[in-house]
């Protein structure tokens, strides 16, 4: 397995978060004596390979790992120990494999394993199977998952569906839950600020928290976190339909970047046929990988082609003239990087036979077109014929999703006529996907005039020359689009959004700034326990503040980039860092819209 | 002085005990010799009841026995008539958490607390037991063991869950010399092991068998197993007293006693000595045949504690321990210990003699050890002025010291204040500082607050820094209880006054005492100062507020305690009343139905035809049919769709109850029109591959198939729009490679979607000859020249570029053909003469 992803230049000590997640896995293992086989939720295995290595599970005495399906487990050990989300469908099938179990007179003892928390909706299940009696219940609390040094994510897969759709807002309360476990760690962040009407109940609960347990507060230190910014993802869903075009997003939109890894074709990676699938972990721990991941993917082979020159040079260098010992050392130093430079050339190369497709480049137009506001026949006819030739319907809906959101929903014939022509081309059970998309307000009827010209306006979303490969806006991340979530985030740094009070209102749900009130209670102690003196001279130092932006519903890796090209801008005094319930793209985020969930 | 402290010590071999006088008892005219006595560990309370098995004179008193509970130091806690049946009283002890245990010859037990309340909870041994009377009992910390008359014995392993077990059946005539008992956390097994002195062998029974020991030791009378579980002291019928290892492998040492009667009690001292007890005779008795005797002119009970032995007698409660350490080395006679030699020190400095500064030169390394052993020394002391004497003698040493830990002072002294406050006669528990340690503080307060001694209790814990919830909380309930006269908000007032000195202290804990001493408005009121929702909301459900129980859970955002909510109101409530209950509340609302969609379709349906939503219903309906149709069963070769037609037909009439769902209506019908198209299309082509394709694949299908008059049929019942059939049709054909068709259709009429699309349709077969009859229709020169150039016609690409004046496409165009330099310079030259003419 994979290196876990390196942490140690997080701005808070994200290590300790993590040690901390291993050790209460190391708790659950132990738990149960002895030998025994670990059932997991098949959707656990990514976020958990970054907490811990696979030995750890051995030492512990796991000495098979299955994943949770209908297949029953097939062993002999007499202990076996379920590490599940709390879904009524792997509650059946765990009832299912004791069941299986207690048919073929198989005595066994079972725990289950709840993560984040156990819940009773799924306890009831097991006790109507009728085997609730029979299993031990636990719950491992990992809530927020270092991705890396300055993302943490809560991995729900399900948290926008559920939240816009069907209205069960369990991810607000695990995300609300998530930043208290934060707070309870490095201390109460004085800050918040928030924008929708998710940011809203986040907020609600995280004052609701902190005053059911209020004791605690003392015991933590000074706030490392000065500010948190929460953003419900309802605010901006125009951003993820489109494309994104950094490195980083790019891979994600066509290799399907997975708990920091992706899995390749070997064929890709320069490799046979017909071989296994290689993962490749990406993480800052990569070098190279941090210097290309966030810039704009037309940049890349430059950048690359650069390196490579560079190390050429270096090369003749070597073999032509006479050279130090040291020289050499430098030299064999820098061909260490040379699996990387592979491995990113091969990957770039890979994404280029996508990008240089005409088929590619029109539905980037497309999009632009649509962020522009402008020409609503000429989309309306793309996905018109985008339709009728039975094209992925996930790329349908991404371009129709885009078209309802700029143009605040569609004239009622249109409306109409695409929803059938929906139904005509991809089958009448389609029905629930459109259902599911109008339910969260991802497509509907016209009824008012679109204020998207006015906040394009506003907020400069649109940006005219780019320079992609010295760029001087975060319009860079997608060639011209300068994200709407990321735009608001520094308007809230450079001046709050006061100053753009108009334009802020015309999006959905309520704003909010405001200082922590607690905090001021909590100085009263600081200065009994001498603690303000340190605080004082943190700030005075000049030391950079630390914000953390929380993204409720998910965030793209284009708007993580656009993130930390902001924070290394001249004349910004702050570290940015990023949580939220899921990593998403366009595709998969629609895709959970798509799939049923029975 | 110091040599004082030590003349009172005795010897036994090398080392040195003291036996300290700790309390003159306050009670009154208690007689031990009448009475069967129960004495808690720790400094614990003390039980006394006349014992019925002896002869004794009444005095003037009832001829009813009471039982009487006392501190340590013999103040009177409580004082109960007895009158519990189940025959006589076999035995009394106390649990671990000061419990009485009461032992009734039936096999019943009776529990009582230290105010002498009778406890719910009675343990029964069960019916065999109660058949065969019980004759002999021995109580421990955590559990107890009976002997029946039948030589049987029944055991409670853990009083914490009190399943009595019967352990194997050593097949007696004779009833045991004596027994003991090994407790489960001592022996190999982890089960209890019980030891049984039959003949003149020893039995050793556990749950499942019964082991002869296999040593002739001669008939042993009386047992007693050492405090760390591992040695057995053993009294023999011809005096002597052996002290073996548990499992018998073992031989430590054999003492002679003289004395033809066994001892009334034999007790371990710490691990180094054993006591016996004649009337009026003491014996302690060391592991190398040293020993000591105490007269004593008054019967006594020996209490074992961890550390030592405490001796209760009708005046007096005294401690025996060996003399710590740390204490022998400062007072042994001549001891020239540093810790000695800085206790004379101080001694010196108080005098203001020089010799002090004297002695401290002289220790110099050793200092901080010596003001260590002072330190640890007055922790066991219980005479204030030594202790004081002690600790002023290390602060003197430490002040010396560069660099001694300041906590260990600091700690010793705070333990001391909570001691000695604790030992005071009132209060009456004389634990030692070893005492103190393993009994752990928090046990202590609860014990002090246990005694109603709450303002002490939460002293301690103010002065310790530990939470003072557990001692608040117990108050306020005590309170509850006691002042059931006390108007609801009056109480509410008081109560409040004191918790909310303690922020997040848990009000729902109060509240629920509240609610089962049937205060339930009481607990109402309380339960409004709970902030946390997950203590609230069970409580209110359980007082049957579930509208209010609701409300706070929804507050609380926590979805899972909603969701504990909505359960609860489900199983109380008539399907009508949860409907309009469920109805009313977004949150609970929407959490029931993504419940119900996966767990109870029915309910479901129900809900929404209640509250007047058909729509919802219907889509049950429509994924019902969907699910049958996954269903691979139901897919192969059924030719009848019957049951799922049904049910979108059901899903059909739903929607078309409201009008908003006009469209939602029309598609279940088309829905079930394409169904049953599709079904006759299988049956009359034979080929199961229709069903559950979509219109357009439908048509598509029909036409590769040939048949392109039921594609026709469904384009018009289906009212397929011409753009949509195009685009079937010639990739359908093209696919079919049905070249003559796909021409004929070009010139049926114009086409709607022009001819790119045959053009893309032919290149995607790679029939590029067939593409170019249809490049020639595009219209457009761009379209034209992409076109030439996809199919690699060089020289018609460029021609037709430069006819569209575009530049960009010819420089496009140049790329595409990157390998061909011969047409790269074709593109150029006609780029160049573009920017000339763009340029002119």
């Amino acid at each position: 397995m994979a290196q876990l992803p390196n942490l140690d230049n997080a701005p808070i000590n994200l290590s300790s978060l993590r040690d901390r997640a291993q050790k209460e896995l190391i708790d659950v293992l132990d738990s149960m004596r002895g030998k025994k086989v670990l059932v997991l939720d098949s959707k656990l295995s990514g976020p958990l390979a970054l907490i811990a290595q696979t030995s750890l599970l051995k030492d512990h005495g796991v000495e098979n790992l299955y994943h949770l399906s209908s297949e029953p487990v097939q062993s002999d050990c007499k202990n076996v120990l379920y590490l599940v989300r709390p879904r009524i469908n792997l509650m059946k099938l765990v009832a299912e494999h004791i069941q299986h179990d207690n048919l073929n007179k198989l005595q066994k003892q079972y725990s289950v394993f709840f993560m984040p928390r156990r819940s009773v909706v799924c306890e009831k299940v097991l006790e109507e199977e009728g085997v609730h009696a029979s299993v031990t219940i636990g719950e491992y609390p990992l809530y927020f998952i270092p991705f890396d040094e300055d993302v943490l994510s809560l991995e729900v897969d399900l948290g926008y569906k559920e939240c816009q759709v069907d209205g069960d807002t369990s991810a607000l309360w695990y995300i609300s839950r998530a930043i208290t476990r934060l707070q309870s760690i490095f201390g109460v962040i004085p800050n918040i600020k928030g924008k929708g009407k998710a940011a809203g109940q986040v907020v609600d609960m995280l004052n609701r928290m902190h005053r059911e347990h209020p004791n605690n507060q003392n015991e933590v230190g000074p706030p490392e976190i000065d500010t948190l910014i929460l953003l419900d993802r309802q605010v901006d869903m125009i951003t993820p339909m489109c494309t994104q075009l950094t490195y980083e997003g790019l891979i994600d939109e066509f290799l399907n970047i997975n708990n920091g890894a992706v899995e390749v074709d070997p064929t890709i990676m320069g490799g046979q046929q017909g071989g296994k699938k290689i993962k490749v972990p990406l993480n800052s721990s990569d070098k190279l990988y941090r210097e290309l991941r966030d810039l704009n993917f037309g940049v890349v082979g430059q950048v690359l082609r650069q390196k490579a020159t560079t190390m050429k040079q270096d090369y003749n260098e070597v073999t032509t003239s006479n050279q130090t010992v040291s020289d050499l050392k430098e030299f064999v130093k820098k061909l260490n990087a040379l699996p990387e430079m592979t491995r990113h050339t091969n990957i770039a190369q890979y994404l280029s036979t996508f990008t240089t497709k005409p088929k590619f480049l029109s539905h980037l137009s497309m999009e632009q077109t649509l962020v522009e506001g402008q020409s609503y026949d000429i989309t309306y006819e793309y996905i018109e014929e985008m339709i009728h030739k039975q094209e992925p319907l996930v790329s349908v809906l991404r371009l129709l999703v885009l078209l309802s959101l700029t143009y605040n929903g569609l004239p009622k014939k249109h409306f109409d006529y695409f929803r059938r022509e929906l139904l005509h081309s991809y089958g009448f059970e389609h029905v629930f996907v459109i259902s599911n998309l109008e339910k969260a307000g991802l497509l509907k009827k016209q009824d008012t005039k679109s204020s998207w010209q006015l906040v394009k306006k506003g907020l400069k979303l649109v940006v005219e020359d780019v320079d992609d490969s010295n760029p001087n806006d975060i319009a860079y991340v997608f060639s011209g689009y300068a994200p709407l979530s990321i735009r608001l985030v520094e308007y809230a740094l450079k001046g709050g959004w006061r100053s753009i009070e108009d334009v802020v209102r015309l999006l959905p749900g309520p704003t909010f700034e405001r200082r922590q009130g607690t905090h001021v209670q909590d100085t009263s102690s600081a200065i009994v326990n001498g603690r303000t003196s340190t605080y004082d001279s943190m700030v005075a130092d000049g030391r950079r503040l630390l914000v953390l932006v929380v993204f409720i519903g998910g965030v793209t890796f284009a708007e993580i980039s656009a993130l930390r090209f902001l924070s290394a801008q001249d004349g910004m005094k702050y570290d940015l860092m990023v949580a939220t319930t899921k990593l998403i793209n366009g595709k998969n985020l629609l895709q959970t819209l798509i799939d049923d969930p029975s | 002085m110091s040599v004082s402290v030590a003349a009172e010590w005795s010897v036994l071999h090398n080392r040195f005990y003291r036996k300290q006088e700790i309390y003159t008892m306050c009670w009154q005219r208690v007689d031990l010799s009448r009475h069967k006595v129960a004495c808690a560990y720790f400094g614990g309370p003390i039980a006394i009841i006349r014992d019925d098995s002896k002869i004794v004179q009444l005095r003037a008193e009832s001829a009813r026995p009471k039982l009487l509970i006392f501190s340590s130091s013999g103040v009177l806690l409580s004082s109960i008539v007895w009158d519990r049946p189940g025959g006589r009283l076999i035995a009394l002890g106390w649990t671990s958490k000061e419990i009485l245990l009461c032992v009734m010859q039936d096999g019943n037990i009776f529990q009582y607390n230290t105010q002498g309340k009778l406890l719910e909870q009675q343990i029964s041994l069960g019916k065999e037991c109660w058949e065969q009377g019980v004759v002999d009992c021995v109580i421990w910390g955590t559990g107890l063991v009976c002997l029946t008359e039948a030589n049987q014995l029944f055991c409670v392993p853990d009083l914490t869950s009190p399943q009595p077990l019967k352990l194997a059946d050593p097949n007696l005539e004779e009833p045991p010399h004596c027994f003991a008992v090994i407790e489960p956390q001592f022996t190999l097994s982890g089960h209890l092991e019980v030891l049984l002195a039959v003949g003149d062998s020893v039995l050793m029974v556990d749950a499942d068998s019964v082991q002869d020991q296999a040593v002739s030791i001669g008939p042993v009378q009386k047992m007693a197993v050492s405090p760390n579980g591992n040695f057995l002291a053993c009294f023999t019928h011809d005096g002597r007293l052996l002290v073996v290892s548990t499992d018998f492998s073992k031989n430590l040492s054999e003492f002679n006693t003289e004395s033809a009667l066994p001892p009334d009690q034999l007790l371990w001292c710490g691990l180094d000595s054993v006591l016996l007890y004649w009337e009026e005779t003491l014996l302690m008795v060391g592991p190398y045949g040293d020993f000591v005797k105490y007269p004593y002119e008054e019967p006594i009970v020996l209490i074992p504690e961890c550390d030592g032995v405490r001796i209760l007698s009708n005046s007096y409660m005294e401690f025996l321990q060996r003399v710590p350490d740390s204490t022998v080395s400062i007072f042994s006679i001549g001891s020239t210990s540093p810790a000695a030699m800085l206790y004379d020190a101080l001694d010196h400095f108080d005098k203001r003699s020089a010799k002090a500064d004297e002695n401290i030169r002289l220790m110099s390394t050793s200092l901080p050890e010596a003001v260590e052993s002072c330190i640890d020394a007055a922790g066991h002391e219980f005479d204030l002025s030594l202790q004081c004497t002690l600790l002023r003698a290390a602060a003197y040493g430490r002040a010396f010291c560069s660099h001694f830990p300041r906590d260990c002072f600091r700690e010793m002294c705070k333990a001391l204040r909570v001691l000695n406050e604790v030992r005071k006669s009132d209060i009456g528990i004389p634990l030692s500082i070893q005492q103190y340690k393993v009994l752990t503080v928090e046990e202590l307060i609860a014990r002090i607050m246990k005694a109603f001694r709450h303002l002490l209790a939460l002293q301690i814990s103010g002065y310790l820094g530990l939470s003072k919830e557990p001692v608040l909380i117990h108050w306020a309930c005590s309170k509850i209880t006691a002042a059931s006269a006390v108007p609801d908000e009056i109480l509410l007032d008081m109560l409040i006054e004191k918790l909310k000195l303690c922020p997040g202290i848990s009000y729902a804990a109060v509240a629920a005492h509240a609610y089962q001493d049937g205060r339930g408005k009481l607990a109402a009121l309380l339960l409004d100062f709970e902030p946390r929702s997950a203590e609230q909301v069970p409580l209110l459900t359980s007082m049957g507020e579930d509208e209010r129980a609701l409300v706070k859970a929804i507050e609380s955002g926590d979805t899972d305690l909603v969701y504990f909510t909505i359960f609860h109101i489900w199983h109380q409530k008539s399907a009508l009343e949860f409907f309009q209950m469920m109805q009313a509340k977004p949150l609970a609302r929407d959490l029931f139905t993504a419940y119900a969609r996966q767990n109870e379709p029915e309910l479901l349906k129900s809900f929404y035809l209640s509250v007047g939503q058909p729509q919802g219903a219907a889509e049950i309906f429509l994924k019902e049919s969907w699910e049958q149709a996954q269903n691979a069963g139901a897919r192969q070769g059924s030719p009848l769709q019957g049951p799922r037609l049904k049910l979108i037909d059901q899903a059909q009439e739903l929607y078309a109850q409201t009008k908003d769902h006009n469209f939602e209506a029309k598609s279940a019908e088309e829905h079930a029109k394409l169904l049953r198209a599709q079904q006759e299309l299988e049956a009359s082509t034979g080929q199961p591959i229709f069903i559950d394709s979509s219109v357009s694949d439908t048509i598509r299908t029909c036409i590769v198939l040939g048949n392109s008059r039921a594609a026709q049929k469904i384009r018009t019942d289906f009212k397929v729009p011409d753009k949509r059939f195009y685009w079937l049709k010639v990739f359908a054909l093209a696919n079919a490679k049905n070249w003559d068709a796909l021409e004929k259709f070009s010139k049926e009429r114009k086409s709607p979607i022009g001819y790119k699309p045959f053009v893309e349709a032919c290149i995607d077969e790679g029939e590029n000859q067939e593409a170019l009859k249809y490049i020639v229709k595009l219209s457009d020169p761009h379209d034209r020249a992409e076109a030439y150039a996809r199919v690699g016609m060089v020289k018609e690409a460029a021609e037709a570029a430069s006819q569209a004046k575009d530049g960009e496409l010819l420089g496009r165009l140049k790329l595409t053909f990157g390998q061909n330099t011969a047409a790269a310079a074709l593109f150029d030259t006609l780029r160049d003469r573009l920017s000339l003419q763009g340029g002119s």
